[in-house]
């Protein structure tokens, strides 16, 4: 088992060569001391959750973590998991007053503590006092009943649904509607939506019109899409979005990080960053949505595992996947900047990190990170937790290939 | 397993239709209906989808297709560039936790979902009004059909329990398509879906699907981006507006050697989408369309586009929208004294265009997703099995539905009741489906990439051309994706 993941992970690797310093050994096991490199932090320590230890269904569609409360949204139910005490506290589901099954999209006002629901198919609902309160299609402004997320603005909450963007207006109960009509959606089919505070913009990943950022202040949109317009190819590295259909997008620090089933794309302003599969950082062309830390650091919800992005100088990112009953970390680094593709420069046996490979929704809070996945919930302890890269001797097997262009890099079976 | 196939032999059998297993010889002809159940490619990936748990990926061969769309050289988007990545030609992987499902014990039917245009309303999205109940009623029959059969043989052999459909309408408004994907996903509890015909709807649809895990499968919408997501539960067993393109593009520029082609489609995405290859194409070709009009569906009077298109000087004209205005437009056309030829889109291969448009028809070249004149066995007994059901002729909706219906079927009896057993099944067909529309073949993206056909009325019927047929020259097609290309191009000089 072990053997098809590295292999299916090793790809068409034509060359590779062991750095120099860089022995097979696991770190500390005698000979010379190895030299310390600028590696980043990788979790080691994680706890799961799944329906054997409370969840209400082990498909999870949406996780947001607020102070001591981790929200997790599946494909049947609500719960609530005491981060204090590690476990699933209270969970909801439709019998429960939970108006539809299937939570998609989760947000907490931070001055309310209300927590608001995006549901799939059964519209937008706020929990407050132990209540639910819902909102649909044919009793407000909700332009569908299909809403994928959901986020809090300031007073208002936006709701990114399947014909549209709806924002509610908390204060004042008007609802807004976002669509071809009045916004620059070529197709109106919503897939995220993240708010940025500092820039008070709201942006929208859309499935068809690639991102679209909207000022709160001024009214104005911007939209971001493929500068190529074609479905089939991506065109230049680096030119912009790599493809129009657009699954996740955040906004932090200035910079915007967004996914697609066509890879990954970050932009800090001034300059694109594309990040496509066939580099060997990015774990699959396939991302569910993304989360962005900071500037540099990016968690991607791919079908191969999380694929974090922890900095880009060198470019370097941890690829959490697991296999059979353990996880691995695998530390890709772009060594020198024409290196075609990322070299593997470590392999740490984690232990279960992510519950399953196919990841569809994360979140970031403190130093710990929050992994939906199609099979449980993996809850990242971020125990002394760094930024980007710091020198440090490498933690477990350690090992340097290259791949010949086009192939993916990754390290071999033992 | 054992126990499954010696059903399916008895079964099938009594129905007419033998299965051969491998190693008893072949006694009786076989059936040529479906592809067996002891199809030694399709034996063997079953094996390979019986996984242990939720973790465990089966090693599925990734295919990996040389060509997208079989895409001539010079129509190539930025032909001259060296793209930096290519997408569609890798196979889809499916790797979630869906293959360790367990089947459900109690149930008392298969359902399968359709989803269509089956009921008349206003739609904002298509253009004013609906206006697809013509093309979504045979479809929900094509599939209806092909489910009572299946109930005829048997039902759901493995359990002996009927198939059951769940029929929702695709009434048009954006969005809709996707409340009623979740209602047979989590209600209705389907299997497999099958729909839609409007583009909009069916990529609502699509994302719905993916994100419910049920395997969509698409036999009406001929939007060439549907099939552009990347979506591993998404299929389509029709020619493709892109295939229909390039072979009128071809007819048309290639062949006859018209230098300027006018167009003329419905406002709404069927027209906006549907020529969006003929006129990249054009462009590529160096014979740019000079005048593309666009009119609201419903519309009657068509003098102001016409005169746009008439001013131009343009050699033919190409229209894509529905049969009605399709015939309306030529009328005018003619009346106002433009005599180019007239291309249109398979839509209007239809009794209404004929109707509407009277001796006007003559000569009129369609692009058509199949030959309905074709002397496949098959498709003579599904007309005959169409006639005596609804009392009337199947047409390109409803042969494509039956397709569409027989393949999920065949895929629900082949890997059980599970949703991603079920889409490997038919993401890993063992060879191309034997449909009544011709053999199906699908692409590593899982889109149809069979033969498609012109259909040019003459004398007073529509007559069915392959590209053979009328010797249409082809653009060079390279045998290598595009990012591979160039350095093989540069070895070989």
């Amino acid at each position: 088992m072990r053997r098809r993941l590295l292999g299916r992970l090793s790809g068409a690797v034509a060359s590779l060569w062991v750095l120099a310093g860089a022995a097979e050994a696991p770190a500390g096991a005698g000979g010379a001391a190895e030299p310390c490199l600028r590696l980043p932090y990788v979790y080691t320590k994680w706890k799961h959750f799944t329906t054997e230890n409370g969840l209400p269904n082990d498909h999870v569609f949406a996780v947001r973590s607020h102070e001591n409360d981790l929200w997790v949204g599946t494909e049947n139910g609500l719960a609530l998991i005491d981060k204090r005490r590690g476990e699933v506290v209270k969970v909801w589901r439709e019998k429960d007053g939970l108006p539809f099954q299937a939570v998609t999209g989760i947000d907490v006002d931070p001055q309310t503590g209300a927590v608001w629901l995006g549901l799939f198919g059964g519209g937008l609902a706020r929990f407050s006092g132990g209540r639910f309160d819902h909102w649909h299609q044919l009793n407000s402004g909700l332009v569908n009943d299909v809403v994928y997320d959901v986020v809090v603005a300031n007073d208002s909450v936006w709701c990114a649904t399947t014909a549209g963007a709806s924002r509610f207006d908390t204060k004042t109960g008007e609802w807004a509607i976002f669509t071809e009509k009045n916004a620059p959606m070529e197709e109106i089919w919503n897939y995220a939506v993240d708010y940025d505070p500092q820039a008070n913009k709201i942006f929208l990943a859309v499935w068809g019109s690639g991102v679209l950022e909207y000022d709160l202040a001024t009214g104005r949109w911007q939209e971001y899409i493929d500068p190529d317009g074609e479905m089939e190819i991506d065109l230049y590295r680096d030119d912009g979005i790599n493809h129009v259909i657009v699954t996740g997008v955040t906004a932090i620090d200035g910079v915007m990080w967004v996914s697609s089933y066509f890879g990954g794309t970050r932009y800090d302003g001034r300059s694109w960053r594309g990040f496509p599969d066939i580099e060997g950082g990015l774990p699959s062309l396939f991302n569910n949505n993304v989360r962005g830390r900071t500037a540099y650091e990016a968690w991607y919800c791919s079908d191969k595992g999380a694929g974090a992005i922890v900095d880009l100088d060198p470019e370097t990112w941890v690829q959490y996947t697991r296999d059979g009953k353990t996880g691995y970390a695998v530390v890709k680094q772009r060594l020198r900047p024409e290196d075609k593709t990322l070299a593997t420069v470590e392999v740490i046996e984690t232990g279960l990190n992510v519950p399953h490979t196919f990841v569809v929704n994360a979140d970031i809070e403190g130093d710990d990170v929050f992994i939906g996945t199609s099979h449980g919930l993996g809850w990242g302890i971020g125990e002394g937790y760094y930024p980007r890269l710091k020198e440090r001797p490498r933690m477990g097997r350690a090992r340097a290939e290259r791949a010949a262009p086009g192939g993916v890099s990754a390290p071999a079976p033992k | 397993m054992r126990l499954r196939m010696f059903l399916a032999v008895a079964l099938l059998l009594g129905a007419g239709c033998a299965v051969v297993e491998p190693g008893e010889g072949a006694a009786e002809a076989p059936c040529n209906e479906w592809i067996p159940f002891d199809h030694p490619k399709l034996v063997e990936l079953l094996r390979l989808i019986d996984v242990g748990d939720h973790f465990e990926t089966p090693p599925l061969e990734i295919r990996k297709d040389d060509n997208y769309a079989g895409t001539p050289a010079d129509v190539e988007p930025f032909s001259g560039t060296r793209p930096f990545n290519e997408f569609f030609l890798k196979q889809m992987e499916y790797t979630g936790p869906g293959r360790a499902e367990p089947e459900p014990e109690s149930l008392e039917s298969v359902k399968i979902g359709f989803i269509g245009p089956i009921m008349s309303t206003v739609s904002v999205a298509t253009g004013g009004k609906s206006h697809e109940e013509a093309l979504g009623i045979p479809m929900l029959q094509g599939a209806r059909l092909a489910l009572e059969q299946w109930n005829e043989r048997g039902g759901y052999l493995k359990r002996k329990i009927p198939f059951e459909l769940v029929v929702s309408n695709d009434n048009g408004l954006w969005g809709a398509s996707g409340n009623e994907i979740i209602k047979q996903n989590y209600r209705d509890k389907v299997w497999a879906i099958l729909g839609t015909i409007d583009g909009a709807n069916s990529h609502i649809a699509i994302r719905v699907a993916l994100k419910c895990e049920v395997v969509m499968m698409n036999t009406g919408d001929t939007d060439p981006t549907f099939i552009e997501t990347n979506i591993p539960w998404v299929m389509r067993n029709i020619g493709d507006d892109r295939q229909q393109s390039y072979l009128l593009i071809d007819y048309a520029y290639r062949k006859l050697g018209y230098e300027k082609i006018g167009i003329i489609r419905a406002s709404n995405r069927y027209g906006r989408f549907g020529v969006r290859e003929i006129r990249d194409s054009a462009r590529r070709l160096q014979k740019p369309v000079p005048v593309e009009m666009a009119y609201m569906v419903g519309q009657e009077d068509f003098e102001l586009e016409l005169s746009r298109l008439r001013d131009a000087g343009v050699d033919a004209i190409v229209h894509w929208g529905n049969a009605v205005e399709g015939a309306l437009i030529l009328n005018q056309m003619r009346a106002m004294g433009m005599r180019q030829p007239y291309l249109a889109c398979d839509r209007c291969a239809h009794p209404d265009f004929v109707a509407i448009a009277g001796a006007n028809a003559e000569g009129v070249v369609c692009g058509y997703p199949w030959n309905p004149e074709s002397r496949n066995p098959n498709l003579a007994r599904f007309r005959a099995a169409y006639r005596e059901r609804f009392g009337q002729e199947p047409e390109t909706y409803a042969a494509h539905a039956y397709d569409g219906m027989n393949m999920l079927i065949w895929a629900i009896q082949a890997a059980g009741l599970n949703r991603a057993k079920i889409r490997d099944v038919l993401a890993y067909l063992p060879e191309p489906w034997p449909g009544v529309t011709g053999d199906i073949q699908l692409s590593a993206c899982l889109d149809d990439v069979g033969d498609v056909y012109l259909a040019r009325f003459e004398n007073g019927d529509w007559n069915y051309y392959s590209r053979a047929d009328l010797d249409i020259p082809k653009g060079y097609i390279p045998p290598r994706d595009r990012v591979s290309r160039v350095a093989e191009e540069t070895a070989q000089k």
